[in-house]
Order: C-alpha cells, then sequence, then structure tokens
C-alpha cells in the first residue's frame, strides 16, 4: 500500500507545481493505474474460500481446481464428508491451490490453516510434498495426511498412496477385451513417473489380454510443463488423432485434458470408447453428454485413504509413515457406471483383481519394459 | 547487400512462380517421406484438421502483434488479451451463445487494449513493461471474474466455467468424402495432397474459416488501403509521418485496440472452439509464441501465416502421433544436404561439409533411434525462430520505429 500512498502524493505535489504539466501529470497517472492493477492481480490471487468454525476443525488443503473440481480434490472432500457423517462434532476449513502457486505460498496455505487451529490435515497432491516438509516439522502436535506421497521420517505426517497401476491394469484388461479393432491408446497428462506407472499399468493389462494389440501412447505436455493436465482441446486431438489411426479405446491420465479425449470418442461415434481416471468420469455433470461413450473410469479412491487416515488421526491410532491402497483394501478399482462392460469381460476382470490382491500378478510400473506393437 | 541476393532461398521467395514451386516440391517431398517410412499420418486429413485448430489461436496473437508492431507499438501484451478473450468468450457465450461470445471478446478485448495504447502512445510508458502489466493484469482480473461469476454456476468454479454450446461445424458434401477416399489409398503424391484438401474441407468450423480469413483481410488494410500505408508509416518514422499530417496518436490507438480486439478473439476460440469452456491458464504461453511468429515471419502476413503453422503443425503431430516427427527427420536430411548442393556453385567447400555433416548427423539420429524425445518436439519451433534469428537476423526488416516513443512534436523519441 505504501507505494499507492507515495505514488498519490507525488501525483498530488505534480499537481501544485505549474510548468512542463501535463505529460509528467498523465505518466503519474499512468503509474497509479499500472499499481492499482498490480494491487488487484495480488488481491485476487490471493482470493480463497474458508468457512467459520464453531466446533473441532479438520484442514483439508486443496490442490489446483478445489472441493468442486470433480477428481481426486473433490474426493478427498468426499473422504471428509463421509467420516464428518459419521463423527459428528467436526468441521471443516479448507483452502485451494492457485496456478501462481510456489513451495512458499503453499507453506504460508498450510501454516494457515495450522493457526486457524485445524487439527487434523489433509494434504491433497504431491506438489506440497516440499512445503509439508517445513510446516510438519515446525508443528509437532499436529498430525498430517498427504495425499499421493509420503515423507520420510516425519512423525507426524501419514503418507496416503495409491497403487494406481493396479487401477490401471485392470482397465487396460478391459480395453484389450472390449476393443474390436485390436488396437488402443494412452494419453497421460505430464511425461513424470507419476503418469509413466498409470501408462505401465494400464500397458501391462492390454498385454496380458492379448499381446498383439496395436498400441499407440502420447503425453499432452512435458516437465517442467504442467499445462497437460489441463488441456482438453490437446486431449481432444490426440483421441481423434488415435481413432483415426484405428484404436477404438483410448485411456487418458491426464486430468480435465481427458475430458476432451470422452469427446473425441463422442465426435468418433458409436464403437469409440473412452475411459476415465480418478473418479467415476461417467457421473461427472461436465461429461453429461458423452457419459455413453466412457467405458469405464480406473478409480483411485483418495476418500478411502482421507477417510481412513481421519478415523486413525482422531481415535488414537494414528501411525506416520507410508500407507498404501490397492486394489486388496479398495484404494483403486474400476466402475461400472453405463453397464457398457459385458458379464464375461467383468468375470475375466474379476479373476485378474484376485490374482493381483494374492501378488500372483505383480503390476509393474515402467511402460518402457512392456512391448506391445505399434503398427 | 551481395549476399542477400545470391542466397538461393532469399532467391526464391523474390518471385511469387518460385515459390509456389517451392511449395509444391515441399509437397512432393513430403509425399516420399511419407511413402519411405510408412508413417501415414503426416499427410492424412485428421492431422490436417488438427494442425488448422492448433495454428488458428496462435495466427490470432500473431495477427494482433502485426497489427500493434507496423503501427509502431510493441504488443507484449498478447497473452495478456488472450486471457482476457477466453473470459469474456466463455461468459457471454455461456450466457448468450457462442457468437455473442465472440463478440464480446472482440469488444473487450478492443476496449482494454485502450489501455495499453495510452499508457504507450500517450503516456509514453516503456512498451515492454506496459505489456507485462496488462499480463498481470489479464491473469489476475481473470480469476477474480471467474471467481465471482463462475462459481455457483453449473460445472463452474474458479478455475473452469459454465459449458459453452458449440458452434456448428460443415464439411463440403461431395468433395470431403471423395478426397478422404482417395487419401486412403496412399497412392504417391495424389494421396497425401487429397488428405491435406480434405483436412480443408472436413468439419470445418465457421470460426476458424472467418478468424482464417482476417489474415488477407488484414495484409488487405494493411498494404493495399490509404489507412494501412499510413500506419505503416506511423511504425517506420513517426516524425515524418506527423510532419505530412498523419495523426500519429490516433494511429497507433486505432492498431493497438485492433491488435487487443484481434488477440482477445484468439483467446475466444481457445474458450469457445478447442475446449467448450474456459479454463484457467488455457492460454499457456500462445501469446508469446504469436509474438515469435511474427519475427519468424519477418513482419509479413504470409510468413506468420507460416509461423504460426509451423508451431501447429508441430503440436499436432506430436500430440496425434509422435512416430511421425521422427519421420519428418528425413525431411531435414534432405533439405540441408539439398542446401549444401547449392554451395557448390560458389565454391564455398566450407559451407558444403558444414550442410552435409548436420545432413549425416540427422540421418544417423534417425537411423538409430526410433523416436525424437518429446521434449525436442516442444521446442522445435521455437529452436526454429532461433536460427531464422541467428542466421537470418540481418535479412529480418522489423518496423523502424518499433519500441521506440513517440511524443508528438519531439525530433525522435529514442
Amino acid at each position: 500500500m505504501r507505494t499507492v500512498t507515495k505514488v498519490a502524493v507525488t501525483h498530488c505535489r505534480g499537481r501544485i507545481e505549474e510548468g512542463e504539466m501535463t505529460k509528467s501529470k498523465l505518466r503519474q497517472a499512468g503509474a497509479f493505474v499500472a499499481a492499482a492493477g498490480l494491487i488487484l492481480t495480488a488481491v485476487a490471487v490471493g482470493s480463497n474460500s474458508a468457512t467459520a468454525a464453531p466446533k473441532k476443525l479438520i484442514g483439508i488443503a486443496f490442490d489446483l481446481g478445489g472441493k468442486d473440481n470433480p477428481g481426486f480434490n473433490q474426493l478427498a472432500y468426499i473422504g471428509y464428508q463421509q467420516f464428518a457423517n459419521s463423527h459428528p462434532g467436526w468441521d471443516e476449513k479448507d483452502l485451494q491451490g492457485a496456478n501462481s502457486d510456489t513451495d512458499a505460498t503453499r507453506a504460508q496455505r498450510l501454516q494457515l490453516l495450522v493457526s486457524a487451529g485445524c487439527n487434523p490435515i489433509v494434504v491433497v497432491g504431491f506438489s506440497y510434498h516440499a512445503a509439508l516438509q517445513t510446516v510438519a516439522a515446525k508443528n509437532p502436535n499436529v498430525k498430517f495426511a498427504l495425499v499421493d506421497d509420503s515423507i520420510d521420517n516425519a512423525p507426524n505426517v501419514e503418507g496416503l498412496e495409491f497403487k494406481a497401476e493396479q487401477g490401471s491394469y485392470v482397465v487396460g484388461a478391459i480395453a484389450a477385451l472390449t476393443s474390436k479393432t485390436h488396437s488402443v491408446g494412452f494419453i497421460g497428462g505430464v511425461n513424470v513417473p507419476l503418469i509413466q506407472a498409470f501408462e505401465a499399468g494400464f500397458k501391462a493389462g492390454v498385454a496380458k489380454i492379448n499381446p498383439n494389440t496395436k498400441y499407440q501412447s502420447t503425453y499432452a505436455s512435458n516437465p517442467p510443463d504442467f499445462s497437460g493436465f489441463n488441456a482438453p482441446d490437446k486431449g481432444k486431438e490426440a483421441a481423434l488423432g488415435m481413432f483415426q489411426n484405428g484404436a477404438d479405446v483410448v485411456y487418458s491420465a491426464a486430468g480435465s485434458t481427458g475430458l476432451g479425449a470422452h469427446q473425441a470418442a463422442a465426435q468418433a461415434g458409436a464403437g469409440h470408447w473412452s475411459i476415465g481416471v480418478d473418479a467415476d468420469e461417467a457421473l461427472y455433470p461436465v461429461n453429461q453428454k458423452v457419459a455413453n461413450f466412457i467405458l469405464t473410469s480406473a478409480l483411485k479412491n483418495v476418500n478411502v485413504g482421507v477417510k481412513s487416515f481421519l478415523k486413525d488421526a482422531t481415535g488414537g491410532t494414528f501411525t506416520p509413515g507410508v500407507h498404501m491402497f490397492g486394489i486388496d483394501n479398495g484404494g483403486v478399482g474400476y466402475s461400472l457406471t453405463g453397464s457398457h462392460i459385458s458379464a464375461g469381460v467383468r468375470v475375466k476382470v474379476n479373476a485378474l483383481i484376485k490374482q493381483i490382491s494374492s501378488g500372483e500378478i505383480v503390476v509393474p510400473t515402467d511402460p518402457t519394459k512392456i512391448n506391445l506393437p505399434t503398427k | 547487400m551481395s549476399n542477400l541476393k545470391t542466397n538461393p532461398i532469399v532467391r526464391i521467395l523474390r518471385s511469387p512462380s518460385r515459390t509456389a514451386l517451392a511449395w509444391v516440391g515441399m509437397i512432393v517431398l513430403i509425399s516420399l517421406v511419407r511413402e519411405f517410412t510408412g508413417v501415414n499420418d503426416i499427410t492424412s486429413a485428421g492431422a490436417m484438421e488438427a494442425t488448422i485448430r492448433f495454428t488458428i489461436p496462435i495466427l490470432m496473437a500473431a495477427l494482433g502483434g502485426l497489427w500493434a508492431e507496423r503501427s509502431g507499438i510493441i504488443n507484449i501484451g498478447l497473452e495478456g488479451f488472450m486471457i482476457f478473450g477466453t473470459w469474456f468468450g466463455a461468459w457471454f457465450g455461456f450466457l448468450f451463445g457462442p457468437w455473442i461470445g465472440l463478440l464480446s471478446a472482440l469488444l473487450a478485448g478492443g476496449i482494454i487494449a485502450l489501455l495499453h495504447a495510452f499508457l504507450t502512445v500517450r503516456i509514453g510508458i516503456d512498451q515492454a513493461v506496459s505489456g507485462l502489466a496488462i499480463n498481470l493484469l489479464a491473469a489476475g482480473s481473470a480469476r477474480y471474474l471467474a471467481g465471482v461469476f463462475f462459481t455457483g454456476r453449473p460445472n463452474g468454479s474458479i478455475q473452469v466455467s459454465p459449458p459453452i454450446n458449440s458452434i456448428s461445424q460443415f464439411t463440403v458434401h461431395g468433395l470431403s468424402p471423395f478426397l478422404s477416399h482417395i487419401a486412403e489409398k496412399h497412392i504417391l503424391i495424389i494421396s497425401d495432397v487429397a488428405g491435406i484438401l480434405a483436412g480443408i474441407v472436413t468439419g470445418v468450423n465457421w470460426v476458424s474459416l472467418m478468424l482464417f480469413l482476417l489474415l488477407p483481410f488484414s495484409a488487405w488494410i494493411l498494404w493495399h488501403t490509404k489507412y494501412g500505408l499510413r500506419m505503416r508509416f506511423c511504425g517506420e518514422n513517426p516524425v515524418a509521418a506527423e510532419s505530412l499530417g498523419i495523426n500519429v496518436y490516433r494511429t497507433r490507438f486505432i492498431a493497438v485496440c485492433v491488435s487487443g480486439a484481434i488477440a482477445a478473439l484468439g483467446g475466444a476460440y481457445l474458450a469457445i472452439v478447442s475446449t467448450g469452456n474456459y479454463l484457467e491458464g488455457q492460454t499457456n504461453g500462445r501469446g508469446y509464441i504469436g509474438l515469435a511468429a511474427v519475427i519468424f515471419g519477418n513482419w509479413q502476413p504470409s510468413g506468420i501465416l507460416a509461423g504460426s503453422f509451423l508451431f501447429g503443425l508441430t503440436d499436432a503431430l506430436r500430440v496425434r502421433q509422435s512416430t511421425s516427427v521422427h519421420a519428418l527427420l528425413i525431411l531435414v536430411v534432405v533439405l540441408t544436404a539439398a542446401y549444401g548442393l547449392t554451395k557448390i556453385k560458389k565454391k564455398d567447400w566450407k559451407g558444403l561439409i558444414t550442410n552435409f555433416v548436420i545432413s549425416g548427423l540427422v540421418l544417423a539420429y534417425f537411423l538409430i533411434n526410433s523416436r525424437v524425445p518429446d521434449e525436442f518436439v516442444t521446442f522445435f519451433p521455437y529452436l526454429t525462430t532461433l536460427i531464422v534469428l541467428a542466421f537470418l537476423s540481418q535479412r529480418l526488416r522489423p518496423p523502424a520505429m518499433a519500441g521506440a516513443p513517440y511524443h508528438k512534436g519531439e525530433e525522435s523519441g529514442v
């Protein structure tokens, strides 16, 4: 604010001094406008939602998108709701990430939740890793959970990790069993190990059913460009390309980029399928018009993990370290909305699920180790 | 200057018939590459359609840049105008339909550009600083406005707008299936031309078509009307223009407003056509890519089309099938070798060897690897722009006074 006052003062002084007036006054006015604009920007970037708190508070720090955005943020929120329904007396306060986030702003956000009296606190997304490391060390009495990642040697943090490759393996098998052209495609959001694990699972699932399936894959962007999670236009073009090159089932592990792939399936017409990720995408209101082209979704039940953490933290069974959620304990799975998967396919898939649960099948996490024909 | 006359590329581009011949040669080459590598997606109708959809927003940014810079004002704020375009296009598109959305983006871009024009033309603030301020202002206000208007609406949040109704597409009946049919036969050259043409006539979006026509329209205004001549004059020598009775301030104001309006249209295209809703950050640097396309295109309409097309094509090929880009390496091999051969005539042995070595290295890379790293493909158009800047900077002809503030009655703005 000091800058503004200063500008305003010089502006007035400029008014008193007569002389080569017009130009300098205009310049000052311009500077004033620019400064005001920057402040508006700063205010807008910092905006977030918060609720008043009469009860004991659970804090939730969302990643980009917030709780209204379908996906893992919303699932984390649903996990809280499921907990709160069975445990009255708890309320929540949540803050959400912004595109301009740095580790420093993320740490501030977490500290804000701590200062507001929140305990336990759910932190959604691996992007908070560094921020949580510092904040958790500073606040040893507050219990944290980090979704999708874990922190070594932190006595007050539970890492909630999901074996996403297992869910991807299952939808890979479904894709290979459904494809009539014996050709499938994979669209990744950003080419990072986390997403490569999705591809590896999918590819392995496809190879398990039919090692001669033609396989195409692409990533919407490469790090440090993370826009690939938020580029439906690229998702659409990528999926259209795959359909035009013979694929009839395309799986996207790419956040909202996948919405474009669903639209592409609808545009390509009957017989073309898109597979969603994380949540049951056929239920997203935004996919209403294309829901009939969503074959299934590889579920990552973040809510299961969050609920389990909240029970641990409030019930005295809190144990720091990595908590794995896989296909055996309901952490991952596949959706049946729309009943597009035939009974025969379901039988085969459920047999695979049993084999994964028992450890008979170990799903790989490196896609380059699996060979499928590309032509 | 002698170098400029003897350079084969420059010589070819000097004459329209040779330019046409160069295009034909290019298509033949690409066709051969497709035949040789068997990567049929390079010239498929689908790849062409995708290229058009990726090119249009970049072309709009570049066109906006062209208007502003030709009048003497550098517009770093193109990205910001595009962001405003996405927001206004999405909000009014959601309320009143896509066409009103486009119109609102156009008006909003033009009006907000008044700020940039006022700061740079009237006050003489550094043009880069003002442009950056616009970009920051746009990112912040779009988020603020989205929070106020989009949250609570169906499917809307601070980062996503409610969906906008889509704009109808048309396909040239008769022609499109005919061409697609030929394209699928994979006959040398004929199928490639058919594929490219099929991509142009299939699923044509009215907006794509109209926005594309802004390019020849702008070229006509800037180079074939009295107003365009005056505008370019202001970019080359505002002092002389003023002395001849041209109102430099007014001319530049108009040019900057048109620039903002066109860039905002590009943003609205992203929201309305590409995705069907507003997404925070969806412009993703396309405004800056547009600026690069302006430089790549040497401040000429045909050049910026080529630049935007290059960015759009690499995006389309990469996203659809990364093997396509690998196949295109052969094109680089042939072109560098051919360029090397032209050096023989001039007895430039060093040039010949350099080009052959580059050609050989690329060929070796092609044979050893089965795909080009994605990172490189994304980076490729920028690299090309850098190469153009590095090797052709002597021949680039930016408007002489672009970027220099001008004050009425002063001898020189620098």
